[in-house]
């Protein structure tokens, strides 16, 4: 599958090749710091002084070299696709090749922040446990009433959430025979079918 | 146990064959567990045609001492020896304590599980239920191909009226890691219940 550059993107892309790799190198570092931590526009003014070019050139570079990469990696496009793709760029061959480095060496981190993107439902993170026994409360003296107390901590959009709860013996050994079933449905055939065929 | 002049006057009114006949104070005994442990129970328990001839204030402060007796009773685990003292006390005859101490005896169980669930606790897990799903793509992320659990505990509120529920998503790493530290409690359970 080729990637499907727009007129405008080739056009910020088009500055690339009046700079040294080096520099083509730097800028490939910066898209994906900005893509780790969010862009930071004074790069781009301190770039554009030391390169003898607008800010707004090397923002367009910078950017376009970050659109190609994500898409690149969201795609999980081939090497060759992805040279096949570059090639249309009319670029040297050494840049080419720059560029065909900098997207495997970052495919596996930027798929990783892309996946954080996705509908965000709360997911665990770990859990602790208790074991506690009731002995006696205001309105009855003389209990033996066992207790599990679990703190589950879930993630959720970047916070971290904590819920304390409890269960009784009885209950514990239902949910720990309903999970280890769910565990188990991913050894079926059914599901070994799935993963084999949706490729 | 504590117990109020209140509650010792309406044991000594009850004790009393004049003011209650035998059969009045079975009726009257059984009220006062029928109103603590049936919970469609009302006013209307105490509307009986051979309770009729007892003045209304009497009935009521009886029933209500020996509510209070019995809950008291049930709260600290009274034994037959203790009921016995105490209903002694109030003068009560032979008969009359072992009637009580029988009634007392049919529903100490259900009083003690009704005294056992007052009280708060932290929301309590009642069940659970999970989904496997295959996930394929976003539209952020393309070929993604892998398996997530989707995993929902209904828990129960000290509010009757909310039923939260806890989803979250995991990996199959982090389920087996849930469904690993579960295994450890329970086993754990197990183990200090046989010392």
């Amino acid at each position: 599958m080729l990637l499907d550059l727009s007129e405008e993107h080739k056009e910020h892309l088009s500055f690339l090749p009046q700079v040294d790799s080096a520099v083509v190198a730097e800028f490939g570092r910066i898209a994906v710091e900005f893509l780790r931590r969010g862009s930071n526009p004074k790069i781009y003014e301190g770039a554009a002084r030391k390169l003898n070019v607008s800010s707004d050139t090397v923002q367009h570079g910078v950017e376009g070299l970050t659109y190609l990469l994500t898409e690149s990696s969201k795609l999980m496009i081939s090497e060759l696709d992805f040279q096949d793709s570059v090639f249309v760029l009319g670029f040297s061959e050494e840049l080419n090749k720059l560029l065909l480095q900098l997207y495997l060496d970052n495919r596996k981190e930027i798929r990783t922040i892309l996946s954080e993107l996705a509908p965000d439902l709360p997911s665990y993170h770990s859990l602790e446990w208790r074991l506690d026994v009731q002995l006696a409360s205001r309105s009855l003296r003389q209990q033996i009433k066992p207790a599990v107390t679990i703190k589950l901590h879930l993630n959720h959009s970047g916070g971290h959430n904590t819920s304390i709860l409890q269960t009784d013996p009885a209950t514990l050994l239902h949910l720990v025979q309903q999970l280890e079933q769910a565990l188990e449905e991913m050894k079926t055939n059914h599901c070994r079918r799935v993963v084999r065929n949706i490729k | 146990m504590e117990l109020s002049e209140y509650v010792q006057k309406g044991f000594q009114m009850l004790a009393d064959p004049g003011s209650f006949d035998s059969n009045a104070f079975t009726l009257l005994l059984r009220a006062a567990f029928q109103s603590l442990l049936d919970a469609q129970a009302d006013e209307a328990v105490l509307d009986h045609p051979d309770l009729k001839h007892i003045d209304p204030v009497v009935l009521k402060h009886c029933h209500t001492a020996a509510a209070t007796y019995i809950l008291e009773a049930g709260k600290h685990r009274a034994d037959k020896s203790t009921l016995s003292t105490y209903l002694e006390d109030c003068k009560f005859d032979r008969e009359r304590i072992e009637l009580f101490c029988t009634e007392y005896q049919n529903n100490k169980n259900s009083l003690e599980s009704l005294l056992g669930s007052i009280g708060r606790s932290l929301p309590h897990i009642t069940d659970v239920s999970w989904r496997l799903e295959y996930q394929i793509k976003t539209n952020q992320l393309h070929k993604m191909y892998r398996p997530a659990y989707l995993v929902t505990l209904n828990v129960e509120n000290a509010d009757p009226r909310t039923y939260p529920k806890i989803s979250f998503s995991c990996n199959m790493e982090q389920l087996q890691d849930l469904v690993g530290k579960l295994k450890d409690a329970s086993k754990s359970l197990e183990r200090a219940t046989q010392l």
